[in-house]
């Protein structure tokens, strides 16, 4: 009788070991720091679809790399968490699932922020499932020791100009520069931010390249000539601006950061009485009277062989509670529809990190990328950054700076 | 004795097998087929789609060729080529006065071979400090009344001094690992040569120049080729201190980047015919150099 059952347990154990589908999950830059979150996001899955196993990996620096060697080698993981600029590389190259032929697009639509949604649309079809998202501009963080001695009221400073102003006086009066804009970056194009912020577009109706207006000109012109006169330093040509104001703000030479209230946790590791001191208010906006900001996806490779169970594990990665919680071990802005009522982002003490994140997490609506990638993306983008870069260093004017981007760009998208 | 002879060649081979296999699987092969590349199309599509590369002749080599960014990156790796002679001379100096029998200089030895060992990464750091605008290179040319503080610049932010700037890194990396090259050389050197020289009053200078730089000629030799090699393929320097823009304005965009950059840099969006083809250009100008190398030294060897 011991004997039958053991080997009807056995039976069984094989069967639903037989039934039991394993996909592979990979993260990008989340391990050690939420390894908690992520195995205990996996383990909910696993215990509400128990024939589903999920192998995590989290690959940081060589991610794009290792998925292209992956598919090449036909162990495709089955979930890939990419950014927006990855994810049109790689479904331009038609290495992604379209997800519409897993599920229907008004389900997605009502899943997530169309305006986050959108981002990972290509030629109409959806190839990312919207993840943890950030705005740009977030909150302003100030030093207040530094504004007070340059006779600046935090509170007269509600858009660009007003920042670039305060950075001018800041500079005179205390030798610190005041706000530091991304104006270029090694991986994207960040004068083209700019440009939305101003509320200038990117393209045109047809979808050509139009930034070269006398508007758009007029305002290379002002950031060249702050450049210029050391009011925002020149070193932002050469590192991107969140990482040089966390370490000048750090040190006292910068006075005010504009971005995710993340940029405190290393403040308060480099500069406690700094951190202390830190006050926050809400972020000056440029023209157009929005943010931008970005989102992470999850996407599907097509060599993935098991499209149905990475599917249901995306969306679930990415449903509302997944994604709050999320937000309650780092304030991420979640991108699933909303997440603006819901309760498990009400800030829940008076420290200014928690404020920041408040304000932060429930603002998915907010997140705007501006513009989408043009096609041939690395190579247009590496032509705008040298003409800005030329601009900045007064090689070119910068009329002659962006009607060259111009010319490359429309010549060059594909 | 026939038959001992070939026992021993094929103990030499058995332990030579493991050694070549893997430089085979992991050197010869890569070599072949990334040459073989540069001849094809062959984009990431093509390796997502299973698709194998498509033969198309030198149409890779013309696109490479009359591609700018390429010209800038091979004009630049030319330039970077520069740092060899400064480098080798710099270091056999330096192991000359190390060589000597004098209190702490193990310590010296020590302390020139520290940077050959430090990450890149980590020097970066310090470089980077040294070179900005209030770093210690200005600060010191103020010092020496060279530079007044309105003339003060970043190194690596200035397209005219940015490749110097990179070059002095790879020069500091490298100076300690030819040094001990050096040192070796130096050992084999008779000290009676020196010594009558000294007798001869000879001064310190002439000794260098007459006697040993003459006779350290083929380690200096074979240093210069393996220095010309590593320039052509400088990246980590590059990469870090410009985040593998090349920047500014491409002064520091060198012809091993724009391979880099065509395939591993940006992978989904990887060009390999493009790529592979870059990548043999820059192979043919490290043999020309090489081939030019070899025949100095076999003219040496047989003037002797």
């Amino acid at each position: 009788m011991f004997k039958r059952w053991i080997t009807a347990a056995a039976l069984a154990l094989g069967l639903s070991a037989l039934a039991q589908t394993q996909i592979e999950f990979w993260t990008y830059y989340l391990s050690p720091n939420f390894d908690n979150y992520i195995k205990s996001t996996i383990a909910d899955f696993e215990r509400q679809n128990p024939t589903i196993k999920v192998r995590w990996v989290d690959k940081q620096d060589t991610m794009e790399r290792d998925l292209t060697a992956a598919v090449a080698l036909g162990k495709a993981p089955d979930v890939v968490n990419l950014w927006q600029d990855s994810t049109f590389a790689a479904a331009q190259n038609k290495i992604l699932t379209p997800l519409t032929q897993l599920v229907n697009r008004n389900v997605l639509n009502q899943l997530y922020y169309p305006n986050v949604l959108d981002m990972f649309v290509m030629d109409g079809q959806v190839y990312g499932l919207p993840w943890y998202g950030w705005l740009d501009q977030g909150v302003m963080m100030y030093n207040p020791d530094l504004l007070q001695k340059a006779g600046v009221d935090a509170r007269t400073i509600r858009n660009t100009d007003d920042l670039l102003a305060a950075s001018e006086k800041i500079k005179k009066a205390t030798g610190a520069y005041g706000w530091l804009p991304p104006v270029k970056d090694p991986n994207g194009a960040s004068f083209l931010g700019r440009f939305f912020l101003e509320g200038l577009p990117v393209y045109d109706k047809d979808g050509k390249a139009a930034f070269n207006s006398p508007a758009h000109v007029a305002l290379l012109q002002k950031y060249v000539d702050a450049m210029k006169n050391d009011i925002i330093p020149q070193e932002l040509l050469r590192k991107e601006a969140f990482q040089l104001s966390n370490e000048l703000y750090s040190q006292g030479k910068a006075a005010i950061v504009v971005g995710a209230p993340t940029t405190l946790n290393r403040v308060k590791e480099a500069n406690p009485d700094l951190y202390a001191k830190t006050r926050i208010g809400p972020a000056p906006l440029g023209k157009a009277g929005i943010q931008t900001g970005g989102a992470m996806s999850l996407v599907i490779p097509s060599a993935s062989k098991n499209k149905s169970a990475a599917i249901r594990f995306a969306l679930f990665v990415t449903n509302r509670t997944n994604q709050v919680k999320f937000a309650n071990v780092v304030p991420i802005v979640s991108t699933a529809a909303g997440s603006e009522n819901d309760p498990g982002l009400k800030a829940k003490s008076n420290d200014p990190l928690e404020i920041g994140k408040g304000m932060n997490s429930a603002s998915g609506r907010l997140i705007n990328p501006g513009f989408k990638p043009p096609k041939n993306t690395d190579d247009i983008y590496k032509n705008f950054n040298d003409n800005i870069e030329a601009a900045f260093l007064g090689r070119k004017t910068p009329k002659q700076a962006l009607d060259d981007a111009v010319a490359f760009w429309n010549a060059n998208a594909r | 004795m026939k038959r001992q002879a070939l026992t021993t060649t094929l103990i030499a081979y058995a332990f030579l097998a493991p050694a070549l296999v893997l430089m085979g699987l992991f050197t010869f092969y890569p070599v072949f087929y990334g040459s073989y590349l540069g001849f094809t199309d062959y984009t990431v599509a093509d390796l997502a789609s299973g698709e194998g590369p498509r033969w198309v002749g030198l149409k890779n080599l013309e696109f490479v060729l009359g591609d700018p960014l390429f010209q800038t990156g091979l004009l630049n790796s030319l330039k970077y080529l520069l740092v060899v002679p400064v480098l080798q001379i710099a270091s056999l100096a330096v192991a000359v006065l190390v060589n000597q029998k004098l209190p702490l200089m193990a310590f010296f030895r020590v302390g020139y071979y520290i940077p050959v060992v430090t990450s890149i990464s980590l020097a970066a750091v310090m470089w980077e400090w040294i070179f900005q605008k209030e770093g210690f290179l200005n600060w010191s040319l103020q010092l020496l009344n060279l530079m007044n503080a309105e003339g003060r610049f970043n190194w690596l932010l200035n397209e005219h001094t940015a490749l110097w700037a990179i070059m002095l890194v790879t020069f500091w990396r490298g100076f300690g690992y030819y040094m001990v090259l050096y040192l070796a050389g130096l050992q084999s050197i008779p000290a009676e040569l020196e010594e009558a020289a000294t007798l001869d009053g000879a001064t310190a200078w002439q000794r260098f120049w007459l006697i040993i730089v003459p006779l350290m000629r083929p380690t200096l030799l074979l240093c210069s080729l393996l220095s010309t090699i590593a320039a052509l393929r400088v990246l980590e320097e590059i990469i870090v201190f410009t985040g593998g823009s090349g920047g500014p304005l491409n002064s520091t965009y060198t012809a091993l980047l724009y391979v880099y950059n065509k395939s591993w840099g940006n992978m989904l969006n990887a060009n390999f015919g493009v790529a592979g083809a870059a990548g043999l250009l820059l192979a043919l100008v490290g043999f020309a150099l090489s081939y030019l190398n070899f025949r100095l030294t076999r003219e040496e060897r047989s003037e002797r």
